[in-house]
């Protein structure tokens, strides 16, 4: 069944659900649980290509920093809050990036976070070194909104237009991405540092390297949970994206599985397409939660929200 | 690895089924679709080194290249450096009339195609 009752103790935890510990996980679910490591993994592939420069002009729909030697595809990000300070030189809308995410959203929300961000498996990967976890209140999750606002478009556009480019604004937050510090600065100063030219990276920046990585022990997917532009925005698609987590109250009994699996800190048994989620789909262990793809129904096939 | 959490059971049978409707997400994902397509044939505002008008691609891959020139960054051309003085004087007040008489530049931004700055932060 799950670790403690494997090996024959009971949890330690007194938890109050009746049938708690009779629950075994689905076998969907632990199948999808065993392949994510090896769907992320195989899309570093995707992120990674050595010779993936010329797809620089295109916009990824990952959190995964454009400078990085081996980086395919543009950071999002980069390209959202580059366009906003070259606001006021040049007018232009950023239709290949707001048509990707768009897409990328409408079709899945978050689910590229849990099963295709690179960035989210190095956390996933760190995660997993220190059993010991700090949760986190839920109200952090709408910093991600902050950072979105503040820092990809309004200081970037507020210091183009006092006729700053991007790539000599002081504070942006290209100067202050974790990713593009570990992606970037750090391969870069390595080199830097075997050619005999010193440590390339600033202080600063290396000091946010080595923080993210320290806390990154011990909360899970620090990042994603607290600053991550991208996830912020693909997360808002959750309650309306074509694929989507659906609740089965057959299936149901109670016995809180689904909270447990969430390290996100969701509270799942409430409510699962929220903006906190990143599809991991580790909740459909329990079997009443379900993922699926919307299809197009007739008015007399529409289940109503609540059977109740 | 987990622990169970322990809180109060919810009544399933009051619990919102979370199943979502095709058309929002389908119109979305169309809409998605057709700004990907405008996208990748958009031709910007913004003009390139070499004289044309910067596909948006071109524009894209400029900011991860450090591709975009400002009039700012623009260097003047330096005074000439001549071995004889009397040659130097008119050739360093030739320079300063050029200078002087030089039209502005009325871009704003350009985009250079052939930019590979590895990090432009």
């Amino acid at each position: 069944m799950i670790s403690a009752t494997r090996r024959g103790r009971p949890f330690s935890m007194e938890c109050p659900v009746p049938n708690c510990q009779q629950r075994p996980p689905t076998a969907l679910g632990r199948k999808l649980s065993r392949a994510r490591p090896w769907v992320q993994t195989g899309l570093l592939g995707v992120w990674l290509a050595p010779v993936g420069q010329w797809l620089h002009g295109i916009p990824g729909c990952v959190f995964h920093c454009y400078s990085c030697p081996w980086s395919s595809f543009a950071c999002p990000v980069g390209v959202a809050a580059n366009y906003a300070a070259l606001l006021p030189a040049a007018f232009e809308a950023p239709y290949l990036l707001i048509g990707l995410l768009l897409l990328t959203g409408a079709v899945s929300g978050s689910l590229v976070c849990g099963w295709a961000c690179p960035f989210g498996f190095l956390q996933d990967l760190l995660g997993r070194i220190s059993k010991r976890k700090i949760s986190l209140p839920g109200w952090v999750g709408y910093t991600r909104y902050v950072v979105l606002a503040g820092l990809v478009i309004l200081l970037p556009l507020i210091l183009g237009f006092r006729g700053i480019p991007y790539d000599e604004q002081v504070v942006s937050i290209c100067r202050l991405c974790p990713a593009g510090a570990l992606e970037a600065g750090l391969p870069y100063s390595i080199k830097s540092v075997l050619a005999g030219h010193g440590w390339l990276m600033s202080w600063f920046k290396s000091a946010i390297l080595l923080l993210f990585l320290a806390v990154a022990l011990f909360v899970h997917r620090p990042w994603c949970r607290i600053f991550c532009p991208l996830g912020g925005f693909l997360a808002l698609f959750n309650r309306f994206s074509l694929f989507h987590l659906r609740f089965n109250p057959k299936e149901c009994v109670e016995c809180n599985l689904c909270r447990s699996r969430c390290s996100m800190g969701v509270k799942v048994d409430q409510k699962v397409n929220v903006s906190g989620c990143i599809r991991c789909l580790e909740c459909t262990t329990c079997g009443a939660i379900e993922p699926c793809f919307a299809v197009p129904q007739k008015d007399s096939e529409r289940i109503p929200k609540n059977p109740a | 690895m987990f622990r169970r959490v322990p809180q109060p059971p919810v009544n399933p049978a009051l619990r919102d089924l979370e199943r979502h409707d095709f058309w929002p997400g389908f119109v979305a994902a169309a809409i998605g679709v057709v700004l990907c397509y405008c996208g990748a044939r958009h031709l910007t505002n913004v003009d390139t080194l070499g004289g044309g008008t910067a596909w948006e691609t071109q524009l894209v891959k400029a900011f991860s290249s450090g591709g975009l020139q400002y009039p700012n960054q623009i260097a003047p051309p330096p005074p000439p450096k001549l071995d004889d003085p009397a040659a130097q004087a008119e050739a360093l007040d030739r320079w300063a009339k050029q200078q002087a008489n030089a039209a502005p530049l009325t871009w704003k931004v350009r985009v250079d195609t052939g930019a590979k700055t590895p990090c432009p932060t």
